[in-house]
């Protein structure tokens, strides 16, 4: 009787964690990185834990991927791009942002500061490489008439994942689609020097680089709420205790503890956005305007039907 | 049985009837599973993706078909010269089959980036990679066509005092045509891939940059598009050069009965 009783303690033991954790599996945008400190140190730290979740992320094989996935129902929550959703929704994939990772730009246009491109008027009938993302025409596009210039001025190149090479090989004399908190570094340690232009100071509104979608379906979850939370809390960690939270980050994942990473972590810090949750309805509206202008989408959705605040 | 068709109405015939019957699995499996449109469209979609950016889908084919039959040219003059210098001794064969055999194994979706930093963004690169991936099945059935020459032919020729050129031109080459046939119509269905493997890792044209361009813009409708055109070109290719070389060739056609 008494063994009994330790077996069912033993099992009421192993089962209590387990049945108070929901899973949640979260693809992202691309490998892991300090891009993703929120969600890493909210795992690390047990705040996702403490919120009932048993979060996995997962790294994508095609960033273009993940919210497709989620649409497909194949997972719960999707990383993915303010401007490529305008380009899903319209595509007829059921995903809806309900929350935020990086509430500015990341995306940037580099030039070698030793090259001939001092301004963007300089980059008339010179390359730009840039890595397919849906997007670029549009954020070149307004960039260059920003400068004078029109989009004819300009040769685009597909150069894929290899930004920071094609600039430093000089194949291309200015690269777009380049992360502002990466690839600086990336040509620095190369043993190059790059000038960066910011979109959003030439011509380009203000918009969100990194977004959580979810299926239209699941609004009504739980877990995204408690998701959500943890991730807030996990933003406040980061800010607070940068350092204790670099040493947690590379705890989980060793191999970036590397000088690129080191660097990209100090840079992205004041990216993140403080309240995931909060919704900017004017950005979201007048970015799709903005896709709308420029040709990329048909029309602009109505905002309630692919961005929300779940509270 | 007295239905028989002449050729060339008989195979456009089974064309049609191999299409139909894909389309019509296509447009069934469909119904049945139902999948959402962004993971895979029906035929009926695919068309319409077709119809309303045809211009576009044509402009790019063309470069790639381009890409597809430069690459093919310069592939098949370096596989023939590689198998001409391989067969021509036992040991210029041992020494350098080894590094052809090498140069297949290298996963070329591996060096593809690096290949495009060296020949640059253009038409060169892709060139090189439709060369890389057709050269070795061309190499290596041509080499094998010359060294099964018939010896008693050979034996013969040897009798007659035939210099070892004139052996290779009026006995080696002409035997061993079959083979390169053979070579050149394995290279041909993989020619396209070289192709388009260049284009994924840095191009501003083509069918591969279509792809990946639809697939980040979510038009899973436009990327299958682009996919139906280019398994139409590769088609096309296959059947004009079986074709060409069934006509240049006879003695290799041994299908039909003599």
């Amino acid at each position: 009787m008494k063994r009994l009783a330790a077996a069912l303690v033993a099992l009421g033991l192993s089962l209590s964690p387990a049945a108070a954790a929901d899973k949640l599996t979260v693809l992202l945008d691309w490998f892991v990185n300090p891009d993703h400190a929120p969600l890493v140190i909210a795992k690390q730290n047990g705040l996702f834990e403490k919120h009932g979740l048993d979060v996995e992320l997962v790294e994508p094989a095609d960033p273009n991927a993940p919210p497709r996935l989620v649409g497909a129902k194949q997972a719960d929550v999707a990383v993915t791009y303010q401007p490529n959703l305008y380009l899903q929704v319209q595509e007829g994939v059921p995903v809806v942002r309900f929350g935020t990772l990086v509430d500015t730009p990341l995306n940037s246009l580099l030039v070698l500061k030793d090259g001939p491109v001092k301004s963007i008027a300089d980059l008339k009938g010179k390359k730009v490489g840039y890595s397919i993302s849906g997007f670029e025409d549009a954020l070149m596009g307004v960039m260059l008439e920003n400068a004078g210039l029109s989009a004819k001025d300009v040769e685009m190149v597909n150069v894929n994942f290899a930004l920071t090479q094609a600039l430093m090989a000089k194949q291309v004399d200015g690269v777009i689609g380049a992360f502002r908190n990466f690839e600086p570094t990336q040509v620095k340690i190369a043993g190059g020097t790059s000038t960066v232009f910011f979109p959003e100071e030439h011509g380009v509104p203000l918009y969100d680089e990194l977004i959580y979608v979810a299926h239209k379906d699941s609004l009504g979850d739980d877990r995204l709420k408690r998701f959500l939370a943890a991730g807030q809390e996990a933003t406040v960690q980061l800010l607070n205790h940068p350092e204790e939270s670099w040493k947690a980050f590379t705890k989980a994942y060793p191999k970036l503890d590397d000088e690129l990473n080191t660097a990209a972590w100090a840079a992205t810090l004041p990216r993140f956005a403080k309240q995931p949750g909060l919704l900017d309805r004017a950005r979201y509206e007048g970015f799709g305007a903005f896709m709308k202008e420029r040709g990329l989408i048909t029309a602009a959705p109505a905002l309630d039907s692919f961005a929300v605040e779940i509270r | 049985m007295n239905l028989r068709l002449p050729a060339p109405a008989a195979s456009v015939l089974r064309a049609i009837v191999t299409a139909a019957v894909l389309l019509s699995a296509w447009w069934a499996g469909i119904k049945l599973f139902g999948p959402p449109p962004f993971i895979l469209p029906g035929p009926e979609r695919v068309f319409a993706a077709i119809l309303k950016n045809h211009v576009y889908l044509f402009d790019n084919a063309l470069v790639t078909l381009q890409e597809i039959l430069l690459g093919l040219f310069a592939g098949t003059v370096l596989g023939v010269s590689a198998a001409l210098l391989v067969a021509s001794s036992e040991t210029m064969r041992r020494w350098l089959l080894p590094l052809l055999v090498l140069s297949q194994v290298l996963p070329v979706f591996a060096i593809a980036p690096l290949l495009v930093v060296w020949f640059g963004y253009g038409l060169a690169s892709k060139i090189v990679m439709t060369t890389i991936i057709i050269f070795f099945p061309i190499t290596s059935a041509f080499q094998d066509g010359l060294r099964r020459t018939d010896p008693g032919l050979l034996d013969l020729a040897r009798l007659h005092g035939a210099s070892r050129l004139q052996t290779l031109r009026l006995l080696k080459v002409p035997s061993a045509l079959p083979s390169l046939a053979s070579g050149l119509r394995v290279a041909i269905a993989a020619a396209p891939i070289g192709a388009v493997v260049g284009e994924w890792v840095g191009a501003s044209s083509g069918l591969g940059y279509v792809m990946l361009n639809a697939n980040a813009r979510a038009q899973t409708d436009v990327l299958f598009a682009a996919l139906l055109i280019l398994g139409l070109v590769a088609a096309v290719l296959w059947f004009t050069l079986d074709a060409a070389l069934a006509r240049l060739i006879p003695w290799s056609d041994d299908r039909r009965p003599s």
